[in-house]
């Protein structure tokens, strides 16, 4: 049985989309994994139903796999849970009202669930993580500088990087990079030319838009529970 | 013009002086410092003073902000938890023996130092405590130096003095897929960049005891790594003296570093 990955984000409490997309998923074949690269939470409505979802699935939705996002992090700096960092971020960037706001949408019942989270998912030789391996804030995009895009990877490691923070959905592919390096010391000189192998990042949406991953043939679907086509066949059987 | 630039002065005003002197009998004046002034050795203020004295354009060094701020690096500082106690016996020693008024000048160190094309940092662009050695990732390397907006890149840290070329690089980069099918592919000829590593004044770890500093020419580009020898036994004297702990004045004597190795060149605390 094929299987794909299916990489959602940025639901921001809205259970609706959610259950669209459980919907959308169920209609395709396959194997699928379903992750949630993080911001589950946002100021802008209640966020319970959709964690209580996500906690408890309902019977026949696909088990999700959580880690926190950058919403997440302020959330839970905000409530005391990094120490003595407080949600800076979001008060420097959106003011006192939405932090209050996102305080409110989320019940305190569910900060222990959401403090369980992990930064990221490593799968196979694939890097899973909201921001990128440097920053949960790291805003990884089409036009992101490649040498960037190597570091993120080099970081952790991995050939490809599956991210949620820029909101894009892109399949960028880097291949034959190669660079020279001359290190002279006090031991002498020394030349050596440094190749990476081929190595993917993957922007994977936002909310209604989302992504679909084919592990075995490493292709990408870029979908989205707003233009729902009439037929219910999608074409990945 | 040539102008020498020093790291890791690590309290040994010994070494600081032979240094400098050696700079001064090379008719050299400007002299950049990328911090570390003080932890390990026994002379903090003296080598603080100096530097001030000297009106020395300084970088704050990770000792440097830990002195000041208080510790709270992760882990990542040291190997193992032997040398993490022994950085910290150091560094609570050295902050009971600051003055105020050196403290204060500590703080006021920029983080780094930036002369058109030359960046000057004690340890990356990203952070005094991320180490970039000679033999790290090439193109995480010269992402550092290119990010960064500089065309050479002056660090310590490591206490390896090196000089470090990226060039010739290329990169072929394809989008191969977006929402609306959209596809392109591009090469990219990456930058030649290059990373110069002053080793240390104070606390050498390149395989001999002699303090390490560079020269670098501007109108030719050249760089000179230089070794200078020093009282080493004045300043492990001092060390005992003072009840550091005695494997500082050891390693002193012995020109190489057992404790403190950074593996990973990639890892930046969180802090």
């Amino acid at each position: 049985m094929i299987e794909r990955w299916a990489l959602i984000s940025g639901l921001k409490g809205d259970l609706e989309t959610y259950e669209r997309i459980q919907k959308d998923l169920k209609k395709i074949r396959g194997d699928i994994t379903l992750f949630v690269l993080g911001d589950m939470v946002g100021a802008e409505r209640d966020c319970n139903s959709l964690i209580d979802r996500l906690i408890n699935p309902h019977p026949g939705d696909l088990k999700p796999h959580c880690i926190y996002g950058w919403w997440e992090d302020q959330l839970l700096a905000e409530r005391g849970f990094r120490g003595e960092q407080k949600a800076d971020a979001l008060r420097l960037n959106k003011g006192e009202g939405i932090v209050k706001a996102l305080v409110n949408a989320v019940d305190p019942y569910y900060l222990n669930w959401l403090a369980s989270l992990e930064f990221g998912f490593v799968e196979l030789d694939c890097g899973l993580i909201h921001g990128s391996s440097k920053d949960i804030g790291d805003k990884i995009t089409i036009d992101t500088p490649p040498l960037i895009l190597l570091d993120r990877l080099t970081r952790l490691g991995v050939n490809r990087l599956f991210t949620a923070r820029s909101s894009q959905q892109f399949h960028l592919e880097l291949t034959d990079a190669v660079v020279n390096s001359y290190v002279k010391d006090l031991g002498g000189d020394r030349k050596q030319e440094q190749k990476v192998p081929k190595r993917g990042v993957i922007g994977i949406g936002a909310g209604a838009y989302y992504t679909l991953y084919d592990v075995g043939s490493d292709k990408t679907h870029f979908l989205n529970v707003l233009d729902q086509p009439k037929s219910n066949t999608r074409g990945f059987g | 013009m040539k102008q020498a630039v020093i790291s890791c002065l690590h309290a040994n005003l010994p070494a600081v002086q032979a240094v400098l002197n050696h700079i001064d009998r090379q008719g050299i004046d400007t002299i950049t410092c990328l911090g570390d002034l003080v932890g390990y050795g026994p002379h903090p203020n003296e080598v603080v003073d100096l530097i001030k004295e000297r009106e020395i354009p300084t970088c704050q060094g990770c000792w440097d902000e830990d002195v000041v701020d208080g510790l709270d690096a992760c882990d990542c500082s040291y190997p193992s938890q032997l040398a993490e106690r022994r950085g910290h016996l150091a560094h609570k020693w050295t902050t009971e023996k600051l003055t105020n008024e050196n403290k204060d000048f500590l703080a006021s160190l920029p983080t780094s130092i930036r002369r058109d094309k030359l960046l000057f940092v004690h340890g990356s662009p990203n952070s005094q405590h991320e180490y970039l050695l000679p033999d790290m990732d090439a193109f995480a390397a010269l992402e550092r130096v290119e990010m960064s907006g500089a065309e050479t890149l002056f660090c310590g840290h490591t206490h390896l003095p090196y000089v470090r070329e990226l060039g010739q690089g290329s990169i072929r980069i394809t989008l191969k897929n977006t929402p609306n099918k959209q596809t392109e592919e591009k090469e990219i000829n990456l930058p030649m960049r290059r990373i110069i590593n002053a080793g240390s004044v104070g606390e050498p770890r390149h395989g001999g005891s002699k303090a390490t500093y560079v020269i670098f020419d501007d109108k030719t580009n050249n760089i000179d790594i230089k070794e200078v020898s020093y009282d080493i036994d004045r300043t492990c004297k001092a060390i005992i003296e003072a009840g550091l702990p005695s494997i500082f004045a050891w390693r002193l004597n012995h020109g190489f570093e057992f404790a403190e190795l950074a593996e990973d060149a990639s890892h930046v605390c969180e802090r």
